[in-house]
């Protein structure tokens, strides 16, 4: 045998070979869940494989990812390669659309990243598990305040790798937000001050879309911690709602 | 497809293999420096706006906007003469309307949360300008950082929040007693901007999803006459900036001539929804985005081009989380280290929450792999307002950016060791609760608890 065709065997098998099969209707009903996103038949339109958004993607420089490799999967209806690259590759992707505005047919495959993500976490996959359980620290403010990050999450011990200079002036970071000259930033737990209102709106637009579902299938502990924080609010927003009904009867 | 065959023997990867070039292909065995010549024509062309343009599909969603208000189905939130609006000119030569006046501040969580000298730098050329705005509480970010990290949240949840932003920013001046439409968002972050104008893309588009989100914004009080509220335009900070930018140089205390500039363009600015960018002739030939390099070039610095331009920051969204690892090394090896080897860069002046954060963060951890570089890294509203003599610290919040910013400011002229002091004396001030604002801290809370109304707005004037 030629070291040719050695060399080719070693590097072709099926990914998944060590793993449970994965049943070929529960392979379809992943490809249609992506399929049926509104977004789809906009994200994809046809592929002849030039390779320019692998090229020009800053992902393709450090992890084994190609985002030519998956709108071909998708295009071609590869259902096995599909399942294989939600397992890891689609979390490589730095979601920064050069693809899309590189690529000659019009095709978004950092869009379609964004549909095998949502999939990934409707089907409760262990790769979304463990990949987003790091970011789950950032979920729980967004989710119970609607800001994604707080002056108080950027401290020398989540971000060592960020130096010493943090901030440059040394004083209590309740200080440093005060002196902002902007009075709706001289908060610590979140970016800005939120209105109760507002937060209490946010959470029927998390309850109406489906968001909390996808939390409670990925992260039933931090679900369960979100769900605490949101009663207490929407109490809140009762109490005040009573308090002013009260004033306007007295 | 051809094989060809090596003389290293014992090394499998050097034995008889296919290469994949046609037959009849020879190495050109060129020097780097003659390879390079040969193949500059390709950066040439594929590095420039042509790379945007040369498509198909393309269409100004704003056509089906205008339509889908005459048949009663959407109400336009227009940017009105009130607004005072200056024509620009996007991607394809179409025109947008910035507005200048009566401005919504909807706040980007990333620079408030890490960089708060961002958005004060904007307000404070805001109070120069005489430029009316409001600053409140009533919002959320547009999540979206959140969903391309993770994959939590969906195309409803990025619809719904962006409506009811948009519908407080319509309703926002009830709380002084002035009419609806009387204010216009101004998005702060990048991400939103591209967000939400891929989301009002898809709205316009999707009859099944404007019904789904108007049975939740109706839920939420949020829709005019019974329908959804789309704004005429999305307008980023930057845009207001680059058509102000005349104005904010007749303002410039400090000479700028020496300064070299590095622009970084967001990615979600100009590549998402990219028909939407502004661009210019006079502007580095029209081959890139104007913002940014706009105003540095009417502030008098010199912009200086360099290759990796088009590259991403490295920033990610989950990896500026959780694999810092990517982020650094993709911000050190195409970003800073090119702009300082390259380009003799004094500065890298971005537009964006994520690609500060990114750029500036990440150069201390470059020493401990042995590959120190250092750059300032500022927004362009931070440096416009530096330069037009905003404190360094009391309103750039230059003390919050890991890199070093004060070789900057040495170079402009600017002693930021005496401004410093400045600052820290200050502080004392702040304790004692004498800290100064940019505006009546009354303002900022326009419903619910802590809401007192006023009785009209403040005139521009009689404003702290």
């Amino acid at each position: 045998m030629s070291a040719t065709t050695t060399r080719v065997q070693e590097h072709i098998g099926d990914p998944v070979s060590d793993k449970p099969q994965v049943s070929r209707p529960q392979l379809e009903e992943i490809f249609k869940d992506i399929q049926a996103d509104l977004r789809y038949d906009h994200e994809l339109h046809g592929c002849l494989n030039c390779g320019i958004c692998t090229a020009t993607c800053p992902a393709a420089h450090y992890y084994d990812f190609s985002p030519r490799e998956i709108v071909q999967l998708l295009w071609t209806e590869n259902l096995e390669g599909i399942y294989d690259a939600m397992q890891e590759k689609i979390w490589a992707c730095a979601q920064c659309y050069t693809c899309a505005a590189r690529c000659p047919f019009g095709n978004s495959p950092g869009g379609l990243i964004m549909l095998m993500r949502e999939t990934a976490i409707k089907h409760e996959m262990e790769s979304a598990k463990s990949v987003l359980r790091p970011f789950s620290r950032v979920m729980l403010k967004l989710v119970s305040t609607g800001n994604q990050l707080a002056p108080d999450m950027i401290n020398a011990e989540h971000f060592p790798d960020w130096g010493p200079n943090i901030s440059k002036i040394d004083a209590p970071l309740k200080l440093l937000r005060k002196a902002i000259p902007m009075p709706t930033l001289n908060t610590t737990a979140t970016a800005w001050e939120v209105n109760l209102k507002t937060s209490v709106e946010l959470y029927t637009i998390w309850e109406e879309t489906g968001v909390l579902k996808q939390l409670e299938g990925i992260d039933r502990n931090l679900f369960d911690v979100i769900a605490d924080f949101m009663d207490e609010k929407r109490e809140d927003w009762k109490d005040f709602l009573a308090d002013q009904e009260d004033q306007k009867d007295d | 497809m051809t094989t060809i065959k090596s003389d290293s023997a014992g090394d499998p990867m050097s034995a008889e293999r296919f290469t994949g070039h046609g037959a009849e292909w020879r190495d050109a065995k060129l020097s780097p420096h003659d390879a390079g010549i040969a193949t500059s024509w390709v950066e040439q062309k594929i590095d420039r706006r042509s790379m945007l343009t040369g498509k198909d599909r393309v269409e100004d969603v704003r056509d089906a906007m205008w339509q889908l208000e005459k048949e009663g189905e959407i109400v336009v939130h227009r940017v009105s003469d009130e607004h005072q609006p200056v024509m620009v000119k996007t991607l394809y030569g179409w025109d947008k309307k910035i507005p200048t006046q009566r401005l919504w501040h909807h706040k980007s969580c990333g620079q408030c949360g890490n960089i708060p000298g961002y958005p004060a730098s904007l307000l404070w050329l805001m109070n120069k300008l005489d430029v009316e705005y409001l600053d409140e509480t009533d919002q959320t970010s547009c999540t979206a950082w959140n969903y391309h990290g993770s994959g939590i949240g969906n195309l409803e949840s990025l619809a719904a929040v962006f409506l009811r932003n948009f519908h407080q920013a319509y309703v926002a001046a009830r709380a002084q007693g002035l009419p609806d439409s009387y204010y216009y968002p101004l998005v702060h972050c990048g991400t939103s901007f591209g967000n939400y104008k891929e989301v009002r893309g898809y709205l316009i588009h999707s009859a099944t999803l404007r019904e789904r989100v108007r049975a939740i914004l109706g839920k939420l009080g949020r829709l005019v006459d019974g329908k959804l509220l789309i704004p005429e335009e999305v307008v980023h900070y930057s845009e207001w900036l680059h058509v102000m930018r005349e104005r904010i140089n007749a303002m410039r205390e400090i000479d700028c001539s020496e300064i070299r500039a590095t622009i970084h363009p967001a990615c979600h600015v100009y590549k998402m929804v990219p028909e939407d960018a502004i661009y210019d002739d006079s502007i580095l030939g029209g081959n890139r985005l104007a913002v940014s390099t706009g105003i540095m070039q009417a502030l008098g610095t010199q912009v200086i081009d360099y290759r990796t331009w088009y590259d991403c920051c490295g920033f990610g969204f989950r990896h500026i989380i959780s694999e810092r690892e990517f982020t650094r090394s993709f911000a050190i090896d195409r970003k800073i280290r090119v702009a300082v080897e390259e380009a003799h860069a004094d500065v890298m002046i971005g537009h964006d929450t994520g690609c500060i954060t990114t750029l500036d963060k990440n150069q201390w951890i470059a020493k401990a792999a042995g590959k120190p570089v250092e750059l300032a890294v500022l927004a362009d509203c931070q440096f416009a307002a530096l330069v037009c003599g905003a404190h360094p610290y009391k309103i750039v919040q230059s003390h919050w950016h890991a890199s070093p910013t004060e070789h900057l400011m040495e170079k402009l002229g600017i002693d930021w060791q005496a401004k410093k002091a400045e600052f820290v004396a200050y502080l004392e001030e702040v304790k004692a609760g004498k800290q100064e604002n940019l505006y009546d801290p009354r303002r900022m809370i326009t419903s619910g608890p802590g809401f007192k109304p006023m009785p009209a707005a403040i005139p521009v004037a009689n404003r702290p």
